[in-house]
């Protein structure tokens, strides 16, 4: 069986408690009893927008401090962001060149760390070396637990909710480095959806960004709002109850842009609070009090199911 | 959406139309290398094609074109795309939309690295680095939300605890060694 390491990143932590409340129950005891552990060392991925946009070289030696504590214990990184997923991935891809490895390694020398990857096997003396495992937590949910092992912890199928999914692109793209999901069809989120007996809408342009990434939020929130308003109007039009996201940065994006267009506006979640739902979990834990939009009218549709 | 394209376009295209006629000395020659050099690629095998801007969702917002912008890189019009690569969400949807395979929104990216080095830093990026140098996030950890944790059963985060000081000082040396500090000019004194 995988070992998984929790990578929360910076938005959930200290913006979105619940979701992290949310994903350690479903992985834990409670739920799929996963082989997964703390690594309380982890620091920012860092952050694409800013680091990987402003000095490479930063960006690089910040996340191979990253995936160097994953590989001293030898386990995947779960990351529970669409930001730290790519982030991290395409570290461990700069990370095959061996110039590129080198150089870090000067640097991360003075910290006494080393970068090699994990090694997984032996071909005469000589040791195979394989990047560390970035993968995501809807990537682990549905290739390694699968689709039916999800639908059988459901203690309380979500039947009469309705769901827009909003991938994120981060998610999806650039193709060359993630190979989760289909890029132009992607379908994950929308099974894990179905497997907790909601049911999944299309929606106009549902593949299109929220506005916030790459930095665009925090230099011109009007832009980005203006980009999620797009959005939320193709998911009202079809009248979903709820959205739901696998990327906190999306789903801050979500939930702060609605407020300045919207007076009620359409609660937003990440796919595990919608899974710890499913299986059970008091709402109370999910922390939907540090939501902007409010979540009460989708939990009394719940209740009166 | 006007004030915002006032703003943050910097009148790209005013500037453009009254000037007319662009003076040699205004074309930096080897832009396009100083480009490359930051990890986007040649600029000069763009086709000019279009698809990037048809793509990108911030150009149906305001006058921001993504073929525009590779245009004035290819003729080494520095000057005249500062204060527009910050726009750029970066969703790559330009990328997988390119048949030159450009990839223009790794251009955006190496832009920003040029615009930092010509000290056009967004205040954003000084206060999301000063975080990471402080907290080891990029994002500031919160009093009420450290209530709610607590209210969960969730460890406080981490930055508090004196066990993360190591962490800190990691970082502290990797940023001081990479110059990151000196570059962004980091609001915070680098403890080594």
């Amino acid at each position: 069986m995988t070992s998984y390491a929790y990578f929360f990143g910076c938005v959930i932590p200290n913006r979105y408690p619940g979701i992290e409340y949310a994903v350690r129950w479903v992985c834990g005891k409670e739920g799929f009893d996963l082989d997964v552990m703390d690594m309380p060392e982890f620091s920012c991925c860092p952050v694409p927008g800013i680091f990987y946009s402003t000095d490479k070289n930063t960006w690089l030696l910040l996340a191979a401090r990253n995936l160097v504590l994953a590989q001293e214990e030898r386990r995947d990184i779960m990351t529970v962001c669409n930001g730290c997923l790519t982030s991290l991935l395409k570290a461990t891809e700069y990370l095959q060149d061996p110039k590129a490895m080198g150089r870090v390694n000067r640097v991360l020398a003075q910290i006494g760390k080393k970068y090699t990857g994990v090694p997984r096997k032996t071909e005469g003396r000589r040791k195979v070396f394989e990047p560390v495992k970035v993968r995501h937590y809807i990537d682990v949910m549905a290739r390694d637990m699968g689709l039916e092992t999800i639908a059988s912890k459901v203690k309380r199928p979500l039947k009469n909710i309705t769901v827009a999914v909003h991938y994120g692109c981060h998610y999806l793209r650039p193709t060359e480095n993630q190979t989760i999901d289909d890029p132009n069809n992607p379908v994950l989120i929308d099974q894990i959806v179905e497997a907790c007996g909601a049911t999944p809408v299309d929606y106009e342009d549902k593949l299109d960004c929220c506005g916030a990434g790459g930095g665009v939020r925090s230099h011109v929130v009007d832009l980005a709002n203006s980009l999620t308003e797009d959005k939320c109007k193709n998911i009202s039009a079809v009248g979903a109850d709820c959205i739901v996201t696998g990327c906190p940065f999306c789903l801050l994006q979500f939930d702060n842009a609605q407020k300045t267009f919207s007076k009620d506006g359409i609660p937003v979640m990440h796919v595990s609070q919608l899974q710890a739902l499913s299986m059970g979990i008091d709402p109370i834990s999910l922390g939907f009090d540090t939501h902007h939009v409010s979540a009460h009218s989708l939990l009394r549709k719940l209740r009166g199911a | 959406m006007g004030e915002v394209e006032k703003t943050f376009i910097s009148g790209l295209k005013e500037k453009l139309v009254e000037e007319k006629v662009i003076d040699e000395s205004q074309l930096d020659r080897d832009f396009a290398k100083e480009i490359t050099k930051y990890g986007g690629k040649d600029v000069m095998t763009c086709l000019q094609c279009g698809n990037c801007t048809g793509v990108c969702p911030i150009s149906l917002k305001i006058d921001y074109k993504t073929r525009s912008i590779i245009k004035y890189c290819q003729f080494g019009l520095k000057s005249y795309t500062l204060g527009t690569r910050w726009v750029c969400a970066t969703c790559y949807r330009c990328y997988e939309h390119c048949p030159a395979d450009i990839n223009p929104a790794e251009v955006m990216i190496a832009l920003r690295h040029i615009a930092v080095r010509e000290g056009v830093i967004p205040p954003f990026i000084k206060v999301a680095a000063t975080n990471l140098v402080r907290y080891g996030q990029s994002v500031k950890p919160d009093e009420e939300i450290n209530k709610i944790r607590n209210e969960l059963g969730l460890e406080q985060v981490h930055s508090s605890e004196p066990s993360y000081k190591k962490v800190l000082r990691e970082i502290g040396v990797l940023i001081h060694a990479s110059k990151y500090d000196k570059l962004i000019g980091i609001e915070e004194e680098v403890k080594i």
